[in-house]
């Protein structure tokens, strides 16, 4: 438990923070509005007392009443983790900006947030399902998830959708775009 | 004559739909003179089912894009109906080849969350039986990596010697691949005797045979060649895409969980953290075998200093953990291996994330792949020590 | 035959429902098949004595077809057994260095494991992937093959014994070495497979680069012996251990054997078919006998580039020491038993010899040896023995068995190395082994050229 560090984060995001710095055994923990994220994440990875340089875990989190994205930093400043909660990302629709600017391995595991959750990450060039194929329909580590409704809505029941692209705008939406070739030389 | 009889994109790779995003659609979109070449789920040499779609100019790869999910089995769901003793036995086949690891990430997990105090001779236990499984999974690397390269032999060998390490361990823990050891609290079982002997036998034994081992590939002209200067990732790129372990290491950066943020009796342990510079394969290689003689050292020290005590701290039979969360992680042969759980005050976890390095590991592919050639795919994705069934959960 | 077969299950059926199923699998074989033996010597007996004059004269009328049928039956016969010699030598030398055990449950010591691969092979079902060129996927493997075969016309295997003493032996081979190119090409196009497109152009790439290193290689060897017959490099070799052109000619030895290695697409030049890359490069599409050509097309080239190998630079049939043990065996002449004495001689020895071996080995063994494989061991060892001791008579009296001795002697010594290559070393990347080929090769056996040539020069001076 790192005291100072509670010190230096509150020094550092003192208007970004929702509530105050949680701290338990090894872990220090900050909740922050999503629209802050890019913010937060560009301070505690430059600032030179804080120097979060290495992205542990990006996980999206389902509490049954509002979606979280939960980051997980180390730094060689201080023997704590840090973790970052995004709380508040609605149900319906949940958005967060992407940490793909920073770190861009990020990516993937925004992919795997977005296909578990279908939080969408705004920023992340290639915000695709991972594991589950393009023609699924649920987010399955959502809490409303229930396996035989999810059975009733796949391709298995003759329902055959592909996911909505959330990339930039005329790309996926029109559905006359095919794979663009070169043209044949 | 073929194209007009079958229609050329009969087999080709490309997705029947229009492309999702924008890096998708720049993926499929094929350029002058180059073809896609589909290394499928079923290849001999992708470590398990993953699938890597290649655009290929000739021989040059241009681009990559792997496609994962084919050993997607749930696991984080499950575990959020199971209780707690049940994850342990969950998230044994993640990484199959070294369960230990994501038991101990969970477990660590859990014990911080239940404010659970793990006795010394259970953690002594822990860290005796991780590093023996370490050395088994570094030798089962350097095995792959050989047969990827194309040499039949040291694969057979890399068995042989997992295959004692693994008998070992089953005579201690009952189970060759899937453990199921790790308590919350401590260890299912103290040491016993076959273990010890057959310990003790292995260790007179286990460093002249590493340095053998070593010997057959370190000095191999042809795989030198093969994998120096091959799959460069320097260290700003490494730390920008979270990849942690040997890879890591392997571009200069020491951070190892044990020495960064250390757990169990690690900090009573002297062990170097092998270091190197250049970032490629070869490094890459080089660091798990000298991984493997450090493990040898903190193994010796382990059986000198092993104290007498209790190996499984007293719980209760239902866990019902006060509402809370925490993450914790451990060194495992790729990486970092955490887990973050989230409490609600019943017994079973109300969300149990985890982070498996292979995933970050293996998002370095399409940054290191391109550029290189079809033979060098294999050997740079080998290096990387992927292992499908932690990448997919 | 179906129509006697047929008729001998029908009599089979009808015997009684008990008596059928008594007899254990061993005996319903021998029901089937004595018969079956028998009916065949009775018929086979007719058919001589019947139509032997006819079928003689008619096939003296046409004696080049009677060539060509002999010579191709010849050569399926030398090389279909090396390929199984040399797959079963492979497989077991293999698991030997990988501290395995091999295939030991196919006869002894698993030795009948080809003869099942080869079976497998005729057995699988014989199909073209969609949209393949089915006719030149079906002639790539024959061409392959013809390749890898026709090479065997100049090869020396004893005083007396090549197919054809060319004048231009070294020549032709190499001329037939390079067709082999065209198979693999033909193979990985006609496939409609991007892995056997890349392999096959792999396989063409690497083919063509060694093929120069290879043959210039030679030439030193052709100016120290003065001819391009391999007959005649061999007998340049005769004499002394110390006249073996490897002595002479130590770095074209080495290019040699690596070129040759690339050529024969053996590991670590196996690019062609870096099973963990390319699945199987060219040969991904192909199953069945097809597979089976291309793979007897292999193990034959493997032969054949050894027996090269030993022929130019290690003295061919000639034996590293002069031996001493010129007997004569004139005392005795073979031919004055006749057929029958030798039929008679025959059977006893291989009858009493075989149960006699059989007996000892049933005493030794004990439990562990049921008497059918008992009977088989001895049967084996009675085998080895006699074929041994004929042997032994042989390589003393003869001078053309002596040859085919060290010859294969040699070769052997060659193909072991050649596996145990493929054991142990990990596969050259295609850039690598493309730059190795014109940069390292070529200039040292062009180095080799000049320096073999100024020698020759000067010292005839």
């Amino acid at each position: 438990m790192d005291r100072t560090l509670k010190t230096r984060l509150e020094a550092r995001l003192a208007d970004h923070l929702l509530g105050s710095v949680y701290q338990r055994h090894d872990e220090t923990e900050i909740r922050i509005e999503p629209g802050s994220v890019p913010e937060v994440l560009r301070i505690l990875h430059d600032a030179v007392d804080l120097r979060f340089e290495i992205l542990a875990d990006l996980a999206g989190v389902d509490t049954g009443e509002v979606i979280q994205v939960v980051y997980h930093l180390w730094s060689p400043m201080t023997s704590d983790w840090l973790r970052i909660i995004a709380d508040g990302l609605s149900r319906d629709d949940p958005r967060a900006p992407s940490a793909t600017f920073l770190w861009p391995g990020a990516e993937w595991l925004e992919r795997e947030a977005y296909d578990m959750f279908g939080i969408v990450f705004e920023g992340n060039r290639d915000l695709r399902r991972i594991f589950m194929p393009p023609d699924y329909t649920s987010f399955p580590l959502r809490k409303d998830f229930l396996l035989p409704d999810d059975a009733a809505r796949s391709p298995g029941a003759g329902v055959r959708h592909v996911e909505r692209g959330h990339g930039p705008a005329g790309l996926a939406d029109d559905p006359a775009a095919g794979i663009r070739r070169a043209p044949a030389s | 004559m073929l194209d007009r009889q079958i229609g050329a994109d009969l087999f080709e790779p490309i997705p029947p739909y229009p492309p999702r995003t924008e890096r998708e659609g720049e993926f499929y979109t094929l350029g002058d003179g180059e073809m896609f070449l589909n290394v499928g789920p079923h290849h001999p040499a992708t470590h398990g089912v993953l699938r890597l779609v290649l655009k290929l100019s000739g021989e040059q790869v241009v681009d990559v894009d792997p496609v994962l999910g084919y050993l997607h089995r749930g696991v984080e769901k499950i575990c959020e109906n199971s209780d707690y003793y049940h994850v342990i036995d969950q998230v044994d086949p993640l990484e199959y080849i070294s369960s230990l690891f994501q038991e101990w990430a969970a477990v660590l997990s859990f014990e911080k969350l239940m404010d659970v105090e793990v006795p010394r001779r259970a953690e002594y236990i822990r860290v005796l039986s991780g590093e023996l499984l370490r050395i088994a999974s570094h030798t089962l690397y350097i095995g792959f990596l050989a047969l990827d390269l194309g040499g039949l032999t040291p694969i057979l060998y890399g068995f042989i010697e997992r295959d004692e390490i693994v008998e070992m361990l089953a005579a201690l823990t009952g189970a060759r691949m899937l453990f199921n050891y790790f308590r919350i609290g401590g260890v299912n079982g103290d040491l016993n005797h076959e273990f010890m002997s057959r310990l003790g036998d292995w260790m007179s034994r286990a460093a002249k045979q590493t340095e053998a081992s070593a010997g057959l590939l370190n000095e191999n002209e042809i795989f030198v060649r093969r994998t120096r200067g091959v799959g460069v990732l320097d260290r700003a790129a490494a730390l920008s895409f979270g990849v942690t372990g040997g890879n890591l290491r392997a571009t200069g950066v020491p951070f190892d969980v044990r020495r960064a943020h250390p757990y169990s009796v690690y900090p009573e342990l002297d062990f170097n953290i092998p270091t190197r510079t250049e970032g490629d394969s070869l490094a890459r290689y080089l660091i798990r075998v000298d991984e493997v003689r450090e493990s040898i050292k903190i193994i010796d020290q382990c059986l000198h200093n092993i104290p007498d005590g209790p190996v499984m701290a007293k719980l209760p039979r239902l866990l019902r953990p006060r509402p809370g969360r925490s993450w914790g992680a451990c060194e495992g042969p790729r990486g970092m291996m955490g887990v973050y759980s989230i409490s609600d005050g019943s017994d079973q976890p109300f969300r149990f994330r985890i982070h498996d390095p292979s995933f970050v590991n293996l998002e370095t592919v399409p940054a290191l792949l391109p550029g290189n050639l079809l033979a060098d795919t294999m050997a740079i994705v080998a290096s990387l020590d992927p292992v499908m069934g932690g990448i997919d959960k | 035959m179906r129509a006697s077969m047929t008729s001998v299950m029908a009599f089979v059926k009808s015997l009684p429902a008990g008596v059928l199923a008594r007899l254990s699998l061993a005996e319903r074989l021998a029901l089937i098949f004595v018969p079956l033996a028998i009916g065949a010597g009775v018929v086979t007996v007719l058919a001589i004595v019947l139509l032997g004059p006819p079928l003689t004269d008619l096939l003296g009328a046409n004696l080049p077809l009677v060539r060509f049928v002999v010579a191709a039956t010849a050569i399926l016969l030398m090389t279909i057994p090396t390929a199984f010699v040399l797959i079963y030598l492979e497989l077991k030398v293999i698991a030997r260095m990988n501290l395995r055990v091999g295939p030991n449950r196919i006869g002894p010591w698993g030795s009948a494991m080809s003869v099942v691969h080869g079976l497998k092979v005729l057995a699988k079902e014989d199909f073209a992937p969609t949209g393949a060129d089915v006719t030149i996927f079906t002639l790539a493997p024959v061409v392959t093959y013809m390749a890898s075969v026709m090479t065997l016309l100049v090869i020396p295997f004893a005083p007396g014994l090549i197919g054809q003493d060319l004048n231009i032996g070294l020549l032709y081979f190499f001329a037939m070495g390079g067709l082999s190119v065209l198979g693999l090409l033909m193979a990985g196009w006609s496939s409609f497979n991007k892995y056997s497109l890349l392999g096959g152009l792999r396989s063409a790439a690497q083919i063509i680069s060694y093929e120069i290193p290879l043959t210039l290689s030679v030439v030193g060897v052709i100016l120290l012996a003065g001819t391009m017959s391999t007959n005649r490099i061999v007998l340049a070799q005769s004499g002394s251990l110390l006249d073996w052109f490897v002595f002479k000619q130590p770095l074209a030895a080495l290019v040699f054997f690596i070129a040759a290695t690339a050529e024969a697409n053996r590991t670590p030049f196996d690019m062609t078919e870096a099973d963990s890359e390319i699945v199987a490069g060219f040969a991904t599409e192909y199953s069945g006998m097809r597979f089976g050509f291309f793979f007897f097309a292999e193990y034959v080239n493997v032969f054949i580039v050894s027996a090269l190998a030993a022929t130019l630079f290690f003295g061919g049939w000639t034996a590293p020491f002069n031996w001493p043990l010129a007997y004569n065996l004139n005392w005795f002449n073979p031919w004055s038993l006749g057929f029958f004495g030798w039929a008679a001689i025959v059977l006893t020895v291989l009858v009493i010899g075989s149960e006699f071996f059989a007996v000892i080995v049933k005493l030794l063994g004990g439990r562990e040896w049921s008497a059918w494989d008992a009977m088989g061991l001895g049967f084996l060892i009675d085998l080895v023995l006699v074929v041994g001791v004929l042997g032994l008579a042989g390589f003393i009296a003869f001078d053309w068995v002596q040859g085919i001795f060290w010859f294969l002697v040699k070769t052997y010594a060659f193909v072991f190395t050649f596996v145990w290559m493929r054991a142990t070393l990990p596969r050259v990347r295609v850039d690598q082994l493309m730059g190795f080929a014109w940069k390292w090769l070529l200039p040292a056996s062009l180095l080799n050229l000049f320096v073999t040539a100024t020698a020759v020069v000067l010292l005839n001076r």
